[in-house]
């Protein structure tokens, strides 16, 4: 497990049709620790996106450094997974040999890497789903496999990126309690991009706010583990910090 | 398997009332044979040309031709058509070029065809390529800008070199678009074959259809658009539209129509 590490971070971004410039990320420094939750939360427009798509490598960033394990990153690379918003499962693919395909990339013979997908997919509760095609699935199972398939590849950083907007309500918060449980198991570093102030804190060890390209500010959560909806809506605790975060994403 | 039964059943059916209005109806007039001829010639005319050979003859050069021109131009249209997908540079010197040569795709080169490769195999064959290479190279390129950026993203972070990008995710994504390119392609093919063989060559269905004329062996022309259009039909059914299903539908990446 690794931390990351973000050093004066900028991204601007050039429209070569019209000629105009735009300041997506200004200044951004903040340190993940390896093993540590981070959630990054966010008005709409405020460079959640350009963040998480300059770490995985997939957007260049005009300034600064963006380290893992204190090496620099050049281009997508499978130590930094991703969890995107429209899931992005290869639909030519089983569920299996999507969240098998992390590891034949590394080179895993097959029925090991099949093992592992299938260990995977039994934490996630999909073992039945395994010879599906991801068509044949709920928008909510679909992600369930979106990270188990970033976790099969042991990343030493897992980047989502507001990977829950997508589902009902309901299933949502299935997913946010799955995904605390999943973690306290494998501990992973993980920074969680939402614009939800209730997900951010349910979910993180440390709520980012971020605004306008800038951080205005970083507020501890201590709430126990593994986190349930159930509990953390009776818990003044976690009322408090709502509450607080949510006046400073306003504030913006 | 039921369904399919039913479905082939509404399948023939049209074509059912027009050949029992051909057995029963037309023989009550008198209509000259040098103008159309009765069912019953037409399957006599079968009859001969099967016995004869030559029936089997003209198909098989026809079918040929059709598969090597077919096989060439996908062989080499994917590899373009991906080429551009994933180079700007490529896909802007390209493109113009490809909408220039995709409307004389065809027959247009039969003439100077015949005079680069002479009658017969090569300048038909040709012909077919023409018409099959275009419309597949533009489809693979279609195929491959309709990939979502973030699956490219996901393979990319998941460690995926640029072979595996192009065996796993570039192919198997424009796949729907390259199968829809092959199928229109062939039917062009297929019509672009038979009028080149009535001018190129000396064996194949067009050519048994321009020279049964000559002779006003109507029962000969009839019999060679009936197989024709009954070869198309099975390509399509038997070849293609399997195609389609064991993979993109399956995949759920297009619905059957
Ligand atoms: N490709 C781009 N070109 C120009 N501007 C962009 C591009 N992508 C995003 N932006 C701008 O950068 C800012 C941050 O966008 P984004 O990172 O998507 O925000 P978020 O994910 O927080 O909603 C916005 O003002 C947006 O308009
Ligand atoms: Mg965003």
């Amino acid at each position: 497990m690794k931390g990351l590490t973000l050093r004066h971070l900028s991204k601007t971004y050039f429209d070569p049709y019209s000629g105009t410039r735009v300041d997506a990320i200004h200044d951004v420094s903040l340190q993940v620790e390896a093993g540590e939750f981070v959630s990054v939360v966010g008005p709409s427009g405020c460079g959640k996106t350009t963040i998480l798509n300059m770490i995985a490598g997939f957007l260049p960033h005009s300034g600064g450094d963006i380290l893992v394990g204190g090496k620099p990153v050049k281009g997508p690379g499978p130590d930094r997974g991703v969890v995107f918003q429209s899931f992005a499962l290869f639909p030519w693919k089983t569920v299996l040999d999507n969240v098998a395909f992390g590891p034949k990339m590394r080179g895993v013979a097959r029925a090991e890497r099949e093992k592992i997908a299938r260990e995977y997919l039994a934490i996630a509760g999909l073992s039945e789903a395994a010879g599906r095609y991801p068509s044949e699935l709920s928008g909510g199972m679909q992600q369930r496999v979106g990270v188990v398939r970033a976790l099969a590849n042991d990343p030493d950083v897992l980047l989502m990126d507001e990977p829950f907007a997508s589902v009902d309500a309901q299933t949502r918060m299935t997913l946010q309690e799955e995904l605390t449980r999943i973690w306290a198991e494998k501990r992973n570093t993980v920074l969680f991009i939402t614009h939800d102030v209730g997900e951010a804190v349910f979910l993180a060890d440390r709520v980012v706010v971020l605004t306008k390209g800038r951080v205005l500010d970083e507020i501890k959560v201590g709430l126990p583990r593994p986190r349930k909806w159930d509990d953390a809506n009776k818990d003044p605790e976690f009322q408090r910090l709502s509450a607080q975060v949510l006046e400073k994403v306003r504030a913006a | 398997m039921r369904r399919r039964l039913e479905t082939t059943a509404w399948f023939m059916a049209p074509f059912a009332v027009i050949l029992a209005a051909w057995a029963f109806v037309l023989p009550l007039f008198e209509v000259n044979p040098r103008l159309f001829p009765q069912l019953s010639q037409v399957i006599e005319a079968a009859r001969e040309t099967l016995a004869d050979g030559t029936l089997i003859q003209h198909v098989g050069a026809s079918l040929v031709r059709v598969a090597v021109g077919t096989t060439l131009a996908i062989v080499l249209a994917v590899p373009l058509g991906i080429a551009m997908g994933v180079s700007p540079v490529i896909s802007t010197f390209i493109s113009p070029l490809l909408r220039f040569f995709s409307v004389l795709a065809g027959i247009a080169w039969i003439p100077i065809a015949t005079l680069w490769f002479g009658y017969g195999f090569g300048a038909i064959t040709f012909i077919i390529f023409n018409a099959v290479f275009f419309i597949v190279t533009y489809n693979t390129l279609l195929g491959v800008s309709t990939i979502p950026m973030p699956v490219r993203n996901a393979a990319l972070s998941l460690g995926a070199g640029p072979l595996v990008m192009l065996t796993e995710v570039l192919l198997p994504g424009a796949l729907p678009n390259i199968v829809t390119g092959i199928r229109t392609g062939l039917g062009f093919a297929w019509r672009g074959l038979i009028a080149a063989e009535m001018i190129a060559t000396n064996v194949g269905l067009g050519y048994m259809l321009f020279v049964a004329r000559d002779f006003y062996r109507t029962e000969v022309i009839v019999l060679g658009m009936v197989v024709i259009g009954v070869l198309w039909l099975l390509i399509d059914r038997l070849v293609l539209a399997p195609l389609e299903r064991a993979t993109i539908e399956r995949w759920g990446m297009v619905q059957r129509a």
